[in-house]
């Protein structure tokens, strides 16, 4: 029996011209670009053997954060109200922390010598050319483990996002994280700003409010999830803040207890309480069984409706829809709560 | 008005930042405790002090406009504060910016006042303290904002830097539901609501119960329903080598308030219905502990957490105001059904132990090993409430007296729920470069939940098995089958009773029982989860490269329509940095999710089904032994077939300008899904971002998204499926029948029998269970369906000058979302025939329209070097249509026994207009 056509193969096409784009996409990036004609943004690797995986040239010395700040004077009113530099100056753990400067731009004796010379000195910025792979080995030369055991194979580090597109370690334009912006959220609506305009819809959580941020949920340097989720599961997270919902309950609902992105979009959404789609119609999209779970609810059925010749309300169709009745939805731990109704 | 709670408390909060110097922030970065914020903020500090800062003329170096390596811009850095120094060597900065707030226009607005409270009256704005010694590496900082305010948020953190910290938050969190909101009760937030005003129960009948509320409804003012989450805590860490590292951690959340909630009566829906308030007071403590160690070679990470919630209203007695009509249950009038009592949400425990690990092998092609091992327990032992508070005496279920049988906690088949849920995750990864340009990696995960929850619904005192319904007003029991030929003549309606609440001995008696979808016993849902990933990257030159993943995931579910399901995915991707005009970033990603057999009979052992054998007797109604249609397919469970596309580009428009654009698309097929979520579930969405820094005295930005998502189901209104009885099939799509096996005149002139068949005792299954055109319980005259389209824009635009003498910066934020929902139906299939009804009910659902605008203006001016004079004007404004709350303000009361008291959310406009006086020291 079907009651709809069978879906057109508009994803074949699709999916046709996405690898048509990624193949031509992949030929145009084997192409020699503008600037690897010029001096070749990290394209100078391969030829620069001076330097190292993780370091800056192999034969440079340490020159201390004096001489750095011959030429950066400027750098050091803003790096001084840093934690890395109160860290690395007030108590180093290491020798590397002791260099200062040196400590994330590797030695800097070559550099010295020759200020011009970008293969000389690890920098972070995309002028500077440095692979993304070396700066990144330079940040975890610290960083490794903690939060960031996952980073390696990680979503961002398989799109070769660099530390430095998130952080900026040189000022203290943020409260916390040494970010490149000023919270958590704007620096990843840089690249998600699809969930900047969920966080907008009418349902939200309180990102915009200042009392959330992306990290509330994720770990964007990588997680034992594939959505680098910081628990175990979708529903471990939603249970961070929403402990009441965690149960175990006598009588339980099967999407919910297994997912609740099942039901809800965690980022916003145009219904209430975050809702994929509208009451009753979402709870339908499951239920179709007897009486009324399969009844075809409509615009006759409203509070307004009602007051029309021809209108009839429905308690399924007005305010809280199928939660009128079934109010404990999540679960019930009433000895009658199977349908969640007390 | 600001209250004297408040006043004292902002006393306290600026005492404590500018005397006691004792305070700090929370870092995303260590381990909290869960339900540790991410971020201390407001609305008016949204993630960060918002000082309106000056920004440094010089930059930060001799590169005028830095880049990250995906090509956007460094925000402009801040006029780093003037440090002073004390004798001792510490060095402090800090702010406080403190003065009123005017708010104007509809300012009790629950959409206004969602996660935020801004309020007429004195207003310390934000205020922040940084102190270290250098020779100490002794630290502390502190700041806040909204002191005394219900989102108010304040931090301190103290420490020594790379050694030890300490740091403390305290946050709250208002949530507005409401401001429609028609309170009946006293003592909302409570566990006890008591009607103000009106009878409980109701009154004689049904007309002038109505009648009676709805002329207190006429004397009953809107009012508001929300809570406030209040959370503190403290985080600790130390250094105890320069490879381990301690934490710790604790926090205390608590939430008062309350919510729009429902109560319904009877057996279902038809009993009545009250929009009641739920009474919320959580508390939940979070602990952490835990060790790190990394040595360049090995990171581990060991962590050990609980979380303690317990419900200080674990249950919610009401006082019913309406006359509702029983179910079920006899000899019972039904104004005695005065009150009912919820069991709401159970204290529970959880407890986690989780163990990673990484090790670095540099000398075997850079590979890298990852492995995870996680436990966690939850577990929850409430005691359990008894079905009714009510004695019920002279009623009778079933023929079974029901006096103080129900209202008891021996009517229970345990005493407390002890339910318990395990899960464990295991996983394992490799990633290794075995050429200099190619990175492979593996992954091999397992995440499994073990439900160990077992509850019968059985009277142990009674034997009957079932349920009593809503405090007894209704009920969902099982006897043996009445219907003769059934079962042998002269069985009792009581014969399951005697059983003494044993399945087996029930079954036993072989009796066939008279539904099939009696819940009996709770589902214990559970899963086990496997996923295996095989990875590559190829770098096409050192700014490019090209990556494919494999990915299979299998599910293994005891309790559901499907036992197992397996996706398939096979995802490419292709960064290039290395462009003049920015960074690439393209994937696509194709996912085949199959299964094993769907039986939409889930779990038959919670369902009476089980007690006996299938009906066969003429007369007997079978559809409650076919739960659903088998077309049906619930989506999580589903067929599907998934395409997901993303592509960024990051363009460096000019020394100055950044440009962003990001495309993202989503499609799922169901394709074996007649019934549910069906056909095509897209998602699109496009991003355009514009930043404009050229100087430090000015920045602007703009940015645009457009969203665009269609989602179509489908369903059946079912009829009936009674054996012996002939149904008959019109070319209308109306359906009758009878037991003559003479076909009726169809209603509609017009109509001719198009087909006609007869349930017997040995096809209903059959015949009823696949939707057709000749299901009587199913047929597919009677589906129809939903098309669910939304579309969204958000556009936004701002920016800062720095006039010299003042700084202004404007933001403004436009969104609006509109949800179209529109349906096909066959009226005369599903009997709708009067031309008023059709006219109302049209093509689809009046328009779900969501608007909103927030504009922000802030001028400062600074007077000297520590003093600046800061003007605020803040405009929002929202409207929103939606078709759930049309008509409800006027019309509360539709039928005689519902009763709807949230008239849902509201238009607003309201201005915020602040002036502050900000000193720096």
């Amino acid at each position: 029996m079907s009651i709809h056509s069978k879906p057109l193969p508009r994803d074949a096409h699709l999916i046709a011209v996405s690898l048509c784009a990624l193949i031509l996409a992949t030929l145009v990036g084997c192409l020699p670009t503008g600037q690897q004609r010029s001096t070749g943004i990290e394209d100078q690797g391969a030829e620069t053997k001076g330097l190292a995986d993780n370091a800056a040239p192999v034969d440079a010395v340490y020159v201390g954060e004096k001489a750095c700040l011959e030429c950066h004077e400027h750098v050091d009113t803003q790096y001084s109200h840093t934690l890395h530099a109160k860290t690395f100056r007030d108590n180093p753990r290491n020798s590397q922390q002791a260099q200062v400067c040196e400590a994330c731009h590797g030695p800097g004796s070559k550099h010295v010598e020759a200020t011009w010379d970008k293969r000389l000195i690890i920098g972070f910025t995309r002028n500077w050319e440095t692979p993304v792979a070396i700066q990144n080995v330079q940040c975890l030369s610290c960083h490794q483990g903690g939060q960031r055991l996952h980073w390696v194979g990680s979503t961002h580090d398989k799109n070769k996002v660099a530390c430095s597109d998130c952080h900026n370690p040189m000022v203290n334009n943020s409260l916390d994280g040494a970010l490149r912006k000023e919270t958590i959220s704007q620096t990843c609506y840089s690249c998600h700003p699809k969930q900047r305009a969920d966080f907008l819809k009418r349902s939200h959580m309180p990102l915009p409010e200042g009392k959330m941020t992306c990290a509330d949920c994720h770990n964007p340097h990588g997680s034992r999830t594939r959505p680098m989720l910081n628990k175990d599961s979708v529903n471990e997270v939603c249970y961070t803040c929403h402990a009441e919902k965690r149960g175990p309950f006598l009588w339980e609902h099967a999407p919910v207890r297994e997912n609740c992105a099942n039901c809800h979009l965690p980022h916003g959404s145009n219904h209430d309480k975050l809702l994929v789609s509208a009451r009753p119609f979402l709870c339908q999209q499951c239920h179709n069984q007897l009486f009324h779970p399969g009844t075809f609810y409509n615009a006759s059925q409203t509070a307004e409706s009602a007051l029309q010749p021809g209108g009839a309300a429905s308690q399924r169709i007005i305010g809280r829809a199928c939660q009128n009745c079934h109010t404990q939805i999540h679960g019930s731990n009433h000895p009658s709560g199977a349908r969640w109704q007390r | 008005m600001i209250d004297p709670f408040r006043l004292k408390t902002m006393a306290c909060c600026v005492g404590a930042a500018l005397g006691s110097l004792t305070a700090a922030g929370t870092q995303a970065d260590s381990s909290t405790p869960r339900g540790t914020p991410t971020v201390l903020g407001n609305a008016l500090n949204p993630g960060f002090l918002n000082t309106v800062p000056a920004r440094d003329p010089e930059g930060l170096d001799t590169q005028a406009h830095p880049r990250s390596p995906t090509g956007f811009l460094y925000g402009w850095p801040i006029l780093p504060p003037q440090t002073k120094e004390t004798e001792s060597g510490w060095l402090y900065s800090g702010e406080a910016e403190l003065g009123g707030l005017g708010v104007f226009g509809d300012t009790d607005n629950a959409w206004f006042l969602q996660y935020k409270d801004l309020q007429s009256g004195p207003y310390l704005n934000n205020f922040s303290f940084q102190a270290n010694q250098p020779g100490s590496a002794l630290f502390f900082e502190t700041y806040g904002g909204g002191i005394g305010y219900r989102d108010q948020f304040i931090g301190a953190e103290a420490g020594r830097f790379n050694d030890w910290k300490l740091d403390l938050f305290y946050t709250e969190i208002p949530h507005a539901f409401t401001s429609s909101y028609r309170l009946l009760w006293n003592g909302e937030g409570s566990d006890d609501l008591t009607l103000g005003g009106l009878k409980p129960g109701g009154n004689l009948n049904a007309a002038t119960t109505q009648a009676n509320i709805q002329e207190t409804l006429t004397k009953t003012e809107e009012s508001d329903l929300g809570l406030v989450r209040k959370q503190g805590g403290l985080n600790v860490e130390k250094y105890i080598t320069n490879e381990w590292r301690v934490f710790g951690g604790y926090n205390l959340e608590k939430r008062e308030g309350e919510r729009p909630f429902g109560a319904v009566f009877g057996g279902g829906g038809g009993g009545g219905n009250v929009e009641i308030p739920e009474s919320i007071d959580y508390e939940t403590q979070n602990f952490i502990a835990g060790l790190r160690f990394d040595d360049g070679l090995n990171n581990l990470n060991l962590q050990a957490e609980a979380s303690l919630f317990r419900n200080l209203t674990g249950t919610m007695t009401f006082e019913n105001p309406l006359l509702i009509t029983p179910n079920t249950i006899t000899g019972i009038a039904p104004t005695a059904f005065t009150s009912g009592r919820y069991d709401l949400y159970p204290d529970n425990n959880y407890y986690n132990l989780l163990g990673e690990y990484g090790r670095n092998f540099p000398d075997f092609y850079k590979a890298r090993l990852t492995a995870v091992a996680s436990l966690a327990w939850m577990k929850q032992d409430d005691d359990l409430i008894a079905p009714t508070t009510f004695s019920l005496a002279g009623g009778n279920i079933n023929g079974v007296n029901t006096e103080n049988v129900w209202n008891t906690t021996r009517a229970n088949s345990k005493q407390s729920a002890d339910a318990e849920i395990n899960t464990q995750l295991f996983s394992l990864g490799l990633v290794m470069s075995p050429t200099e340009k190619l990175d492979v990696e593996g992954k091999i995960r397992y995440y499994e939940t073990e439900n160990k929850t077992e509850f019968f619904a059985c009277n142990p005192l009674t034997g009957q098995w079932g349920r009593l319904l809503n405090d007894g007003s209704g009920g969902s029991f099982v006897v043996p089958n009445p219907t003769a030929g059934n079962n042998p003549s002269g069985t009792l309606q009581t014969a399951y009773n005697q059983a003494g609440c044993n399945v087996a001995a029930v079954q036993a008696l072989g009796l066939v029982p008279s539904a099939g979808n009696v819940r009996i016993r709770n589902t214990p849902y559970d899963y086990k989860q496997m996923n295996y990933v095989l990875s590559g990257d190829y770098a096409l030159g050192r700014a490019s490269s090209f990556n494919l993943t494999l990915e299979r995931e299998e599910f293994d579910r005891a309790y559901r329509e499907r036992d197992s399901t397996w996706e398939n995915s096979l995802e490419l991707g292709y960064t290039n940095r290395g462009f003049n005009f920015g960074t690439i970033r393209l994937s696509a990603e194709y996912a085949e999710r199959r299964g094993d057999t769907y039986n939409v009979e889930a779990d038959p052992n919670s369902n009476s089904a089980i007690f006996g054998p299938a009906p066969v007797a003429n007369g007997t109604n079978v559809a409650s032994w076919i739960h659903a249609p088998s077309g049906l397919r619930k989506f999580d469970l589903a067929d599907r077939d998934q395409t997901t596309l993303n592509g960024r580009l990051n363009v460096i428009a000019t020394e100055a300008m950044d440009v962003g654009l990001v495309l993202q698309y989503q499609n799922n097929d169901y394709p074996s899904s007649n019934i549910g979520r069906t056909d095509r579930y897209t998602l699109g969405s496009v991003s355009l971002d514009v930043n404009y820094q050229p100087s430090a005295a000015l920045g602007l930005y703009g940015f645009y998204t457009y969203q665009q998502g269609s989602m179509d189901q489908s369903g059946i209104q079912s009829l009936g499926c009674v054996i012996g009885n002939y149904y008959y099939f019109y070319s209308d799509g109306s359906i009758a029948t009878n037991t003559t096996g003479v076909a009726p005149a169809p209603l509609n002139s017009g109509a001719r029998l198009r087909d006609q068949t007869r349930v017997s005792g040995t096809n209903w299954h059959s015949l009823c269970g696949d939707a057709s055109p000749i299901n009587p319980l199913y047929n597919t005259a009677r589906a129809w369906s939903v098309e669910s389209d939304d579309y969204n824009h958000t556009f936004g635009v701002g920016g800062r000058y720095d006039f010299g003498w003042a700084r202004v910066e404007l933001d403004y934020t436009y969104t609006t979302g509109v949800t179209e929902i529109g349906y096909n139906y066959n009226p005369d299939a599903l009997g709708i025939t009067n031309p008023d009804t059709l006219a109302l009910i049209g093509s689809g659902m009046p328009n779900l329209n969501t608007t909103q605008q927030f504009a922000d203006l802030n001028v400062i001016v600074p007077i000297n070097k520590s003093v600046a004079l800061r003007a605020l004007y803040r405009y929002e404004t929202g409207s929103i249509d939606d078709w759930h709350y049309d008509g409800v303000s006027e019309n509360p009361m539709p039928t005689a026994n519902t009763l709807y008291l949230d008239s849902g959310p509201e238009d607003y406009s309201t201005s915020v207009v602040g002036l502050f006086v900000q000193v720096t020291f």
